[in-house]
């Protein structure tokens, strides 16, 4: 009898937890389902086509795929390289940066760090038409900040039409996306480094550690998942970068800075190509969920 | 306050550090200087004469260019009222999902969570016209929803990241305790976790606000009246084919932006006890 | 004197040859797929008129909304004569409301595709002519304006439609129409002892020399926006290889392998790696070029004329700046009075729109509304037979006036006469060009084999 009761009152339980589960996840799924999955589905769909975005299209399989590949003149693959770079300089300059900043504001509680940290975020505030604009009057080859240091510091043979040229267009997108979200990932650790509990702290100081080594060996492992989320943020942000090189470059000097989101809005909008804009779209959803899930796997293997 | 500190660190690592942090918070103090002295010039010193000085001539008309015929006090509202509501929504609803996901125990939620981590790789540009199309079937245009909806679909993700991280924070023993009091999982989620998830709003609320605020392409094609326009659409508005004045749009960036500054300020204290209360977990 | 300059503009007109894209764009140019399309256009339209027919004949007086888009934002140089234009027309037609609403150029562009592709068009929408407008024409989704045109017939010369007829079928109603001239800042060429902008090409780039000798930089262009280059680099070819070559080219009616083109190319890279152009315009937008040739830093400034207005409405600056045509290089092939520009700046009306006739109606008089006041204003020149005083037309747009009378040929921008892919094709080999990366020989190779 009391055993059939269990059972039931699991029975029902499940039931509930069934319930829940479908409510608490419906707002969400719908949003998320509707506004965007589904345009992915439509993209892979048209991905498929020759299709210039309103007249009727023509199903071409997987041709646009293997243009994207080997059509040079798309420059799909340097896009790629673009913004790997960027990933690259993001994850290895940004992120330290960024969290040596969290770590130092987090080690103490005073109205002086509380000012730098709202200082610190300050950029990622701005809107990048701004940051673009401070940027080019920086690298205006004529009255430009750079290159009048240059000049002042008898350095004017290091000086460039720095967003005009080959060498260092891709650079000077970098610095300035680079700086600006410092801040970003830095609020994001702070958040972490603050969640650290203080006992564990004051221990690892009593048996002797300096504060760098209770950073090093006790704050770090614990901050371990913002890192990998940072990390996320970081790369799959790099891949999608867009705002910053129109402003700059505006994918020049010939199409030398192009990243895929430029490409990809030049397809779909310019160049009337809705299918190749699409197939670019796909490949860039799959390659930021790949990094997404192998950033994943490289922090579990590190757990271990 | 720092009580747990019992080795004094080198003093002039100490200085260094300082020093650092001075000039770094020069660096980022920078653009604002910059984009208020640039908001009272002409295209003169803009382009040239003048490029980082204060103005030679305060052109404060710039303001009133960019509030009359700018008409940014009607689009700061509308961004206003579209990020707010943009905001509430996303929370709300990833919340909820955090909860089915994180505090009830079943089969699929790691693979839920994934899914829902989806939405950060997605380019926003190539969305743009299959949502155009549903929208335009349904009739769902020009409205202050017709942002609002995609804008806390797209902000969705990311929250749901953040509160993850919150939300495994709060001890699981406080479910059990409702449980066996007899308290249901919907009472459960709204009388005892929404309470304690509060300091997670403010986290969430300034990194959904980054994606919204500055949203220009769905902004640019979903609405078509201008009075449902907003800043960045509005700001754009503001140059023309071949000619632009840049003094109105560096004067309507600082009335987008500055308040917003304010405001930050304003929360930043909130948002950084917040973090202390509840911790970012991936 | 407005008769003067009326009647030179009206014979400005007259020996405007025929040209336009629509003459050899889809009949010649698509295969298989335009025969389908086309007989949709057809359905479509005769759809909406049977049913805007009804509510025209039902009561011309009941009111009407109509919605239109344009780009005039509020600091665009055409902002005035839009807002002259409609107000007139609302004198004219208590009866019709017009909804208009401006948005900024580029993302104008995203915008107005989006909205073809949702069917979510206005009533009246701005467009560029050629091949932007074609390829809404081929999807069908644009009304045809062919009822209304005779009406119109008599204001609006035929040839100013070349542009925008496909299939003989008239699509737009052009307002303005701009072509390249030649900016000169006279102070900084009376400085090397030229009161005139030089006429022949030997003279031009003796002045260029005389100019780089002194320290001025003779050339400003934007290396950041192409566009800004092709407004050199087709003047330079055009007066190479001659009008009609180009033409042919542009519109796809002859290949790209043409060794003229090629040597063209070379010759306006000459002009390049001889230093004439500023070696930073490569990372400068035209917003930048322009306040330095205003500034005086240039002596020469190759761009639309739609820059008349701008240059006239500074005090400052008008004394000293003249406008003239590009000179002729090759004498046998090109002579003075071939011309890059045209007709680009248009309105079309929706195939969805439910009072298409009504609106294809108001699109015509607006139009040429819009361009009576556009001239005044000095945005452009009139694509509609010009009426009224136009003595107050600033001097540089009066010039432009004479240029043109005297025109032969117009070839139209590039890259608005060529599709969306080629032009996009077309325009990272311009860039190439400018930064020295390929040839002549390069150039043309690499465009024959890339666009078709």
């Amino acid at each position: 009898m009391s055993d059939n009761k269990v059972k039931n009152e699991k029975k029902k339980r499940k039931i509930e937890e069934g319930l829940a589960i479908f409510v608490f996840l419906l707002p969400g799924l719908l949003l998320f389902v509707s506004i965007l999955i589904a345009p992915i589905a439509v993209s892979v769909y048209r991905s498929m086509y020759d299709w210039n975005g309103f007249s009727e299209g023509t199903f071409i399989g997987f041709d646009n795929y293997i243009e994207l590949f080997t059509n040079g003149s798309i420059k799909f693959m340097n896009s790629l390289k673009n913004s790997l770079i960027l990933a690259f300089f993001s994850v290895f300059i940004q992120l330290p940066l960024a969290l040596g900043l969290a770590l130092i504001l987090g080690r103490r509680e005073s109205r002086k760090e509380r000012a730098f940290l709202s200082i610190f975020f300050m950029p990622v505030l701005i809107s990048t038409v701004v940051i673009g604009q401070l940027w080019l009057k920086i690298y205006n080859p004529d009255y430009g900040i750079l290159n009048r240091f240059l000049d002042a510091v008898h350095l004017s043979s290091w000086k460039h039409v720095w967003v005009g040229d080959i060498k260092t267009a891709l650079g000077s997108i970098i610095v300035p996306t680079v700086w600006q979200y410092v801040g970003y990932h830095m609020l994001l650790m702070y958040a972490g480094v603050k969640g650290v509990d203080i006992d564990l702290r004051e221990a690892a100081m009593l048996d002797g550690a300096t504060k760098w080594q209770v950073d090093r060996y006790v704050v770090i492992p614990i901050i371990k998942p913002i890192l990998r989320v940072s990390v996320i943020f970081a790369v799959t942000g790099s891949l999608k970068t867009y705002d910053l090189v129109r402003i700059l470059t505006e994918g020049g000097p010939f199409q030398s800075t192009e990243v895929p989101s430029t490409l990809l809005e030049n397809m779909l909008f310019l160049r009337n190509r809705y299918g190749m804009g699409s197939t670019i779209s796909v490949m860039l959803i799959l390659l930021c969920f790949a990094f997404a899930l192998l950033i994943t796997a490289a922090f579990r293997e590190k757990d271990v | 306050m720092e009580s747990y500190t019992l080795k004094e660190e080198n003093p002039v690592i100490k200085i260094i550090i300082d020093v650092f942090l001075v000039i770094w918070a020069i660096i980022n103090l920078f653009p604002i200087y910059f984009m208020f002295t640039f908001s009272l010039k002409s295209n003169e010193e803009i382009f040239g004469e003048n490029i980082i000085g204060l103005p030679k001539e305060w052109l404060w008309s710039n303001y009133t260019t960019a509030l009359h015929t700018g008409n940014m006090g009607l689009y700061f509202f509308n961004s206003i009222l579209v990020t707010t509501l943009a905001i509430a929504i996303s929370i709300m609803a990833a919340m909820m999902a955090c909860y089915a996901i994180t505090r009830i125990k079943w089969r699929f939620s790691r693979l839920t969570n994934a899914f829902f981590m989806l939405g950060l790789t997605i380019p926003i540009q190539a969305s743009i016209v299959p949502v155009y199309v549903v929208m335009s079937r349904a009739h769902w245009l020009n409205k202050y929803s017709t942002l609002i909806i995609p804008y806390s679909a797209f902000a969705l993700s990311m929250a749901i990241l953040i509160c993850t991280g919150f939300m495994s924070e709060i001890p699981y023993a406080l479910d059990e305790a409702a449980r066996i009091d007899g308290c249901g999982l919907f009472r459960t989620f709204f009388t005892i976790i929404l309470p304690l998830m509060k300091p997670a709003v403010s986290t969430v609320g300034i990194y959904s606000y980054l994606q919204c605020w500055n949203e220009f392409m769905f902004a640019n094609v979903f609405i078509s009246d201008s009075a449902h326009r907003t800043l960045p659409v509005g700001i754009k508005a503001l140059s023309g084919q071949h000619t632009t004045d840049w003094g109105p749009i560096g004067a309507a960036l600082v009335i987008a932006t500055f308040p917003t500054l304010i405001v930050y300020l304003f929360l930043s204290r909130k948002i950084q006890a917040s973090f202390i209360a509840g911790a970012v977990k991936g | 004197m407005k008769r003067r300059i009326a009647s030179i503009v009206m014979a400005g007109i007259m020996t405007l040859s025929l040209f336009g894209c629509g003459s050899a764009t889809p009949a010649a140019t698509t295969d298989t797929g335009s025969a389908t399309t086309e007989t949709k256009t057809e359905t479509t339209t005769t759809e909406t008129k049977t049913e805007t027919t009804e509510t025209a004949a039902a009561a011309t007086d009941e009111p009407i909304t109509l919605n239109m888009w344009c780009i005039a934002t509020e600091s665009d140089s055409n902002r005035h004569a839009y807002e002259a234009a409609i107000a007139e027309m609302a004198e004219k037609y208590p009866n019709i409301t017009l909804n208009w609403e401006a948005f900024e150029n580029q993302s104008y562009k995203t915008k107005i595709k989006a909205a073809v592709s949702a069917n979510e068009m206005p009533d009246i929408f701005f467009t560029w002519s050629c091949a932007f407008l074609g390829d809404f024409v081929d999807a069908g989704k644009v009304y045809c304006l062919d009822d209304v045109y005779p009406e119109f017939a008599s204001e609006l010369p035929e040839n100013m439609l070349g542009n925008t007829t496909y299939d003989g079928k008239h699509y737009g109603v052009p307002t303005t129409m701009n072509i390249v001239g030649l900016f000169a800042n006279m102070d900084l060429l009376g400085e090397v002892g030229y009161t005139e902008v030089p006429g022949t090409y030997e003279e031009f780039i003796a002045c260029c020399d005389a100019l780089k000798e002194k320290g001025i930089i003779p050339f400003g262009c934007a290396g950041k926006e192409t566009w800004c280059v092709t407004e050199y680099l087709e003047s330079v070819i055009e007066k190479s290889v001659g009008a009609d070559a180009l033409n042919d080219i542009f519109l796809g009616r002859d290949t790209w392998n043409n060794a003229e083109v090629g040597a063209a190319v070379d010759t306006f890279q000459e002009l390049v790696n001889n230093g004439y152009f500023d070696p930073s315009g490569i990372g400068l937008t035209n917003d930048e070029v322009k306040n330095n040739f205003i500034a005086g830093k240039y002596a020469f400034y190759m761009n639309g004329t739609w820059n008349c207005a701008d240059f006239a409405s500074n005090e400052e600056f008008l004394p000293k700046v003249k406008v003239a045509e590009f000179p002729v290089i090759n004498s046998d092939k090109a002579k003075l009075g071939q011309l890059i520009g045209g007709p680009s700046d248009t309105l079309a009306v929706a195939a969805s729109s439910p009072n298409a006739e009504v609106a294809a109606k108001y699109a015509m008089e607006l139009g040429k509304l819009i361009c009576h006041y556009g001239y005044l204003d000095g945005c452009g020149l009139p694509a509609w037979t010009p009426y009224g005083d136009t003595s107050a037309v600033n001097p540089l747009t009066q010039t432009v006036a004479e240029i043109c009378a005297n025109a032969d040929t117009f070839v139209l921008f590039g890259d608005t006469a060529m599709s969306a892919d080629d032009a996009n094709t077309y325009l990272s080999y311009v860039d190439q060009v400018y930064g020295c990366q390929v040839n002549g020989d390069q150039f043309i190779e690499g465009l024959a084999k890339e666009i078709r």
